[in-house]
């Protein structure tokens, strides 16, 4: 600048006074809020401590391995010997119902939201009457009238079935014949794998093929045809595949020797150096030809936090929780063996059984090669969470077509495409899109909701905790629990969610 | 937990612009199509289509069948919901204070036909669909009656037959016997008063039949149902239709938006106190409110107004924030006491401090001439009288507590849950939605963390852990009472939610209207407050709605965690009552259809609403 | 290219007058990409403004941080007398005495037009309601649409909406006003209404910044043309000279593109 400039009347050139800098404002109140937050945790948390102290309870997880001695309706293991077995039963109880009711919800809910957009009147109107009745009635309600339902059926006796000796259907339960992974499965679904390289490389050549020449290979056919007869001949041949067990046990050992310090070692390296990449990546975004560019506030938050955070990983593991590792370690060791177990099938093992419901003394059969049984409880929450989240689910797939606009399709007619061909190449591909995030809301709400196992009593985690802490008044600790259950799940889920929109997105574009 | 999954449609930024101030005109209707075209084309077009109609036509009468069959059911005995009307939706609401109920009733359908008559709303529809509604009623009461299974009463069958049979025949002879039924609507007036006379006809002529539970005897008359039931709602029939009536004329007269004015206040404030009509403990401690509960939100309003009219002197300078920082200080030093046990006082004065002290640092923005002044302390001073009659309502000594027996339950207590959780998650949630959408990280991160971690974890979880755990969190001295624990809990709960809601609404404004608030030079408390969150919310109503009605449902989880909610009494009180001995089944249904009908017209309402005034449509 | 060339470009007359904005070496970026490479400018008292160059070339930058929309990261600007720091009490002066007009308009769809004008005055320059809705309608009837007070935006042509706009910005009483491309997202029958309306305010002695494609209203009404490119201001020069007889090649360039 030139001498034209005129001087800097009243000039501020000085720092402003702290209560008129925007930027120590900024960060002063953030600040503030933060330790007011943390100020009033810190007290209500001392204040339970206080008060449970008075009471003798004290605050910790040593009960886990203490006798539980109460006994789970259904599960893995309906004896738990220890607390944490049976909080774990009732884990692996919530998830299965939650499984299972996702998959059946979906495809049903599928199925009724795209009757809502048949051009059948009829059809219209029973798929809306269906959506409007379930969504407006409490799931707990449904619960309950189901339960109510279920078990004013008759006694269970051989001619209970609706289809005598193969549905039976009672207030012990329904029961259906089932087909179940037999010995053999394993090895037949690794004999499969390795046919499935083979048939890859063949199908990655006709494509090169059909590229290059144009014209119709029939790839999609031949490699069905492929995988069809890879999986008969796979079926009986099944046994040569046995000696994968013992590499499984070798990994096993080789995992259940490693040294607690040195798994606390690697973990904190991961954090660490997950942490510094990102830090390091993050830099690297901010860099220019000319250097590197001014830095705002909030990116150097975000490089602290990330610190921050390595950090906090890194005590947890070493000094709030120390048995992480060996919990790795041991786990790690027995889903080896497990998986160890599961070869090793002789000759004439089959991968696929079936079996029908077998009775014994007016109840079901639950284990071994039996029918697929559940219980009224299950049953009961099974199907009002099920039609109920249902209705939701129609109510999305219905939107997310409907959020396609018709100029898509007409645009693809217009290039000649048939109206199958528009409908997968084009219509379902941006439908799927708007309907994946709140279809994975609907999976994550059907899994907190089987915490109403409790009103039927089906030994869920919440059910099993709640008699736990019933025993043993460790209602804080039980509610840890139980929170970090379910914020694992919707972490999963929102993961999971988050990588099909992100590859969805590629697709489009 | 279900459906309020946060904003599943958020409108896309760039498509949203809002438009206020325009009117929407309802498309014409199409003429009626004869029945024999109307079913070739919707029915049986093509090949695909028949086989839709035989599928579908087979699974609606395999359900309605298997419905029947379980209604009607040999075992289930009707009388056990009948002679328990009251129970279900007052619990035990002490009979002689019923008029308290009534009143709120009726004043909040007063206001419902003032408002309808204030906006205009005209619900009117034509002879058409009159006709189609009517015949399709018929029809499908027939078909029920032909369904029905032998096990059920002789007379509720015949009267099926009957009643269909005759909406039938009215209906085909509105459709047919009509010139051009799609062109004739039928005015409003006519149809609100042909309603509520047709409710009053039902009530005074029906042989629904005289059932009572007294004690714990069942007793049944035949006849009409009781002077008590039927009295009343005639009364507010009379009443909706009169104050609509009284709407009209005062339109004519009053200056227009006068009345809109007055109703949209009403409908602020009014539902705080007439619900504290209801829940009033007919034992309440008048002396303790006389004494402490009304000089202090007295105390607050007037000197704390003051404090504000003071602080909001133009031209104040630094001298307002350092009076803000000041009491904001003192406000936190209340609850350091607390924790120290240095001096008592009341939870709702902390409470009430702190809002002080933080509309006291906000006085500074919202400085200007004397009236806006004046508005900004008449504000606080509502929000404090309303703030403490809601607290004096569900936690003053001697107001409610779920000890037997309780003196409320029922489908009074589902309506009070949800509307507290949904007054009190109201401004949280705001609270919450604008930090997570703010510019500052950590303001970010903690409400993103809240929200998530609330929004993770199952609602039951929630309010085990509030109504066993809360009192142990609280110091020394202080308690709170079951209920209010479980308000607290599903409150918190239903923020992280509401946030998200709102969150929705929040993405739907533009940059350019954040800009153009800077360049003029409003601070960020303006911008919020008269930019930003005006055009949000009203993006957001059709999702505030459904979250209500998604959280009067969850107001049934109250009763696994002990409150004698609906759920509970029919699952519960009724199957162990000598009479009716494990008689759930009639209950459950009959609460299935009473959760049904309150949230499906809540959602058909607000949706009729939406069109109507063309709000939150984003286009 | 050098500031030199500014200097010659002031006439006697203008170079008299007070500085009101001046800008030295100011930078910003936007994560990695560099808007504003060191730009230097100085807006004299009463001065119209007219700023030209390509997309991208960082003219929108500039006059967003010139009211502080955006935050420069290096460098000085000053407004008034006023540097713009991280200091409150600056930003919000600064603010309330610098308008802004938006190519996109920017109303506030949910208040009616009058609402739109007094909004500000009322809360940031705590004039009473009747004050200012006399300043209001006093606006409308200079920008020609007095009749519109009581509607909403969304009822509006664009060319009112604009008009609207500027009204909103000039009931705040400013010293200067900033124009981003007031007239792009006009239809091409609604540009001259707005094109007047700022004629009148030049006219009027409003120091003026206008980003524009308006090469017409440029020669016309602007005192000097500033061409930028690449975040930095390569030509400045009074409109006859630039336009005529341009100095840099990249100016050569861009006027034979455009005209």
């Amino acid at each position: 600048m030139t001498a034209s400039t005129a001087p800097v009347t009243h000039s501020s050139q000085a720092r402003p006074p702290i209560w008129r800098n925007t930027t120590i404002l900024k960060w002063g109140v953030q600040i503030i809020v933060l330790a007011l937050v943390i100020a009033a945790f810190t007290f209500l948390v001392s204040q339970a401590k206080t008060n449970l102290d008075q009471k003798g309870i004290p605050v910790d997880y040593d009960w886990i391995n203490d006798p539980a001695n109460i006994q789970l309706g259904e599960g893995i293991d309906t004896q738990p010997n220890s607390m944490g077995r049976a909080l774990w039963s009732g884990m692996v109880n919530t998830l299965r119902i939650a499984g299972v009711g996702i998959l059946v919800a979906t495809i049903i809910g599928v199925f009724v939201g795209l009757a809502r957009l048949s051009h059948n009147w009829l059809a219209q109107k029973v798929a809306s009457i269906y959506v409007e009745t379930l969504r407006n009635i409490p799931v707990l309600v449904q619960i309950l009238l189901w339960f109510a339902i279920l078990t004013s059926l008759g006694d269970l006796t051989q001619d209970s079935g609706v289809l005598n000796d193969f549905v039976f259907l009672s207030q012990k339960g329904i029961s259906i014949p089932r087909v179940f992974f037999a010995d053999g499965f394993y090895q037949w679904l690794f004999l499969l794998l390795v046919f499935g390289v083979g048939i890859h490389f063949v199908r990655k050549r006709l494509q090169r093929k059909q590229d290059l020449e144009g014209g119709d290979k029939h790839i999609g056919l031949i490699s069905f045809g492929l995988w069809v007869l890879a999986a008969a001949i796979a079926w009986p041949a099944n046994p040569i595949m046995s000696w994968v067990g013992s590499i499984f046990d070798a990994i096993a050992d080789v995992w259940g020797s490693i040294p607690e310090t040195l798994m606390q070692l690697i973990l904190t390296a991961i954090a660490v150096g997950a942490a510094v990449i990102w830090i390091r990546r993050f830099l690297e975004s901010r860099r220019t030809p000319a250097g590197l560019a001014k830095l705002t506030d909030d990116d150097w938050f975000r490089m602290i936090f990330a610190g921050i955070a390595a950090l906090i990983a890194a005590l947890f593991i070493w000094i709030l929780w120390p048995g992480l590792s060996s919990w790795i370690i041991n786990s790690g060791r027995d889903f080896f063996e497990f998986l160890g177990n599961k070869f090793g099938g002789e000759r004439g093992s089959l991968p696929l059984d079936a079996m029908k419901p077998t009775l014994s003394e007016g109840r079901f059969v639950n284990y071994g090669p039996t029918g697929l049984t559940m219980s009224v409880f299950f049953a009961s929450l099974f199907f009002g969470l099920v039609f109920y989240t249902s209705s939701f689910i129609a109510e999305i797939v219905r939107g997310g077509v409907l959020a396609v606009p018709p100029g898509q399709s007409e645009a693809a007619a217009a290039v000649g495409l048939s109206r199958m061909q528009s409908l997968r190449k084009v219509v379902l591909p941006q439908a799927f899109r708007v309907i994946m995030p709140p279809l994975g809301n609907q999976y994550l709400n059907l899994t907190k909701n089987t915490s109403l196992a409790i009103a039927v009593g089906y030994s869920d985690v919440v059910q099993v905790g709640q008699s736990l802490y019933n025993k043993n008044n460790q209602t804080l600790a039980v509610f840890g629990i139980w929170m970090t259950f379910f914020l694992a799940c919707s972490l999963t889920t929102s993961l999971v969610v988050n990588i099909i929109n992100r590859r969805l997105e590629i697709v489009e574009r | 937990m279900s459906e309020m999954s946060g904003p599943l449609v958020v409108p896309s930024a760039g498509a949203a612009e809002i438009a206020f101030g325009v009117e929407h005109e309802i498309a014409p209707e199409d003429p009626i199509t004869p029945p024999g075209r109307w079913m070739r084309e919707n029915l049986f077009s093509s090949w695909s289509n028949g086989i839709q109609t035989v599928l579908f036509a087979a699974i609606l009468i395999g359900i309605l069948k298997w419905l029947l069959n379980l209604v009607f059911a040999e075992e289930s005995d009707w009388a056990s919901v009948a002679t328990n009307i009251r129970l279900l939706f007052a619990y035990n609401y002490p009979v002689e204070q019923f008029v308290r109920v009534w009143v709120s009733l009726g004043t909040l359908l007063a206001a419902a036909g003032l408002s309808i008559a204030a906006w205009n709303l005209d619900l009117s529809f034509t002879l058409r669909k009159l006709g189609i509604n009517t015949a399709t009623g018929g029809g499908v009461l027939v078909l029920v009656g032909i369904l029905t299974p032998g096990t059920a009463p002789s007379d509720v069958r015949a009267g099926m037959f009957v009643l269909g049979a005759i909406l039938l025949v009215i209906g085909l002879a509105v459709l047919f016997g009509v010139k051009d039924p799609h062109r004739k609507r039928i005015p409003f007036e006519a149809l609100l008063i042909s309603v509520a006379g047709l409710v009053v006809a039902f009530v005074w002529l029906f042989p629904l039949g005289r059932y009572e539970f007294a004690g714990d005897e069942a007793s049944y008359a035949s006849g009409t149902i009781n002077i008590s039931t039927k009295g009343p709602w005639t009364v507010m029939m009379i009443v909706l239709v009169a104050s609509f009536l009284v709407g009209k004329a005062l339109g004519r007269v009053l200056p227009s938006g006068a009345l809109k004015g007055v109703m949209a206040a009403f409908w602020v404030i009014g539902p705080a106190f007439l619900i504290f009509v209801v829940l009033r403990d007919p034992a309440f401690d008048w002396g303790y409110v006389w004494a402490v509960d009304v000089p202090m939100a007295l105390g607050f309003a007037l000197l704390g107004g003051g404090v504000l009219y003071f602080l909001t002197k133009p031209g104040l300078g630094e001298l307002g924030r350092i009076i803000g920082a000041v009491l904001f200080g003192v406000a936190v030093f209340n609850w350091v006491a607390a924790f120290f046990g240095l001096y008592p006082m009341l939870q709702k004065g902390r409470i009430s401090f702190m809002l002080l002290a933080v509309f006291a640092i906000l006085a500074p923005t919202f400085a200007g001439e004397r009236a806006a002044r004046l508005r900004f302390a008449t504000g606080w001073a509502v929000l404090v009288v309303v703030m403490h009659w809601l607290i004096t309502a569900i936690n003053t000594p001697s107001t409610l507590e779920i000890v037997a027996p309780p003196f409320l339950g029922g489908f009074i207590l589902s309506v009070s849950i949800a509307y507290y959780v949904m007054l009190a998650s109201f401004p949280l949630g705001i609270l919450l939605a604008l930090a997570r959408t703010s510019k500052l990280p950590i303001f970010r991160v903690m409400s993103t963390v809240y929200i998530e971690i609330l929004r993770g974890v199952p609602l039951i979880t929630i309010l085990f852990f509030f109504s066993i755990m809360l009192n142990l969190f609280l110091p020394g001295g202080m308690s709170i009472s079951e209920l209010a624990a479980i308000f607290t809990g599903y409150s918190l709960f239903s923020a992280a939610y509401m946030a998200e809601n709102i969150r929705g609404g929040l993405q739907a404004i533009r940059r350019g209207q954040y800009e153009a608030s800077d360049a003029l030079g409003l601070t960020t408390v303006q911008r919020t407050m008269f930019i930003v969150l005006p055009q949000a919310l009203r993006v957001t109503i059709p999702n505030l709605v459904g979250q209500a009605i998604a959280t009067f449902k969850e107001t049934s989880l109250v009763s696994i965690v002990g409150g004698f909610e609906l759920v509970r009494i029919a699952n519960q009180t009724i199957p162990n009552q000598p009479d009716y001995i494990g008689q759930n089944r009639p209950a459950l249904l009959f609460i299935s259809l009473v959760f049904w009908a309150f949230s499906y017209s809540m959602s058909r309402a607000s949706r009729s609403l939406e069109q109507h005034l063309g709000v939150g449509t984003g286009r | 290219m050098s500031m030199s060339d500014a200097n010659i470009a002031l006439s006697a007359e203008m170079a008299a007058r007070d500085n009101m904005i001046t800008c030295r070496g100011v930078k910003k970026w936007f994560g990695d990409f560099q808007a504003l490479t060191g730009v230097d400018l100085t807006v004299k008292d009463r001065e119209v403004m007219v700023v030209l160059g390509p997309s991208g070339s960082g003219k929108s930058t500039l006059i967003r941080c010139i009211n502080r929309l955006e935050v420069h990261q290096e460098g000085q600007i000053v407004v008034d007398g006023i540097e713009l720091t991280n200091d409150l009490r600056n930003i919000d002066k600064i603010r309330s005495e610098v308008g802004m007009v938006f190519q996109q308009f920017n109303l506030f769809p949910h208040l009616t037009v009058l609402d739109n004008i007094t909004l500000a005055p009322v809360w940031v320059r705590k004039k009473s309601k009747v004050e200012a809705e006399a300043t209001a309608h006093e606006l409308l009837e200079r920008v020609g649409i007095p009749e519109q007070a009581a509607k909403y935006p969304g009822q509006l042509s664009g060319g009112q909406q604009q008009r609207v706009a500027i009204a909103r910005s000039l009931a705040m009483e400013p010293k200067v006003m900033l124009f981003d491309e007031p007239t792009s997202a006009l239809d091409p029958e609604m540009i001259s209404e707005v094109l007047d309306v700022m004629k009148d305010l030049a006219n009027g002695g409003m120091t003026m910044i206008v980003v524009t494609h308006e090469m017409g209203f440029a020669r016309e009404v602007a005192d000097r043309v500033v061409f930028m490119e690449a975040g930095n201001v390569v030509e400045i020069n009074e409109p006859e000279a630039f336009f005529t007889n341009p100095v840099s090649d990249r100016t050569k360039l861009f006027l034979s593109q455009i005209l």
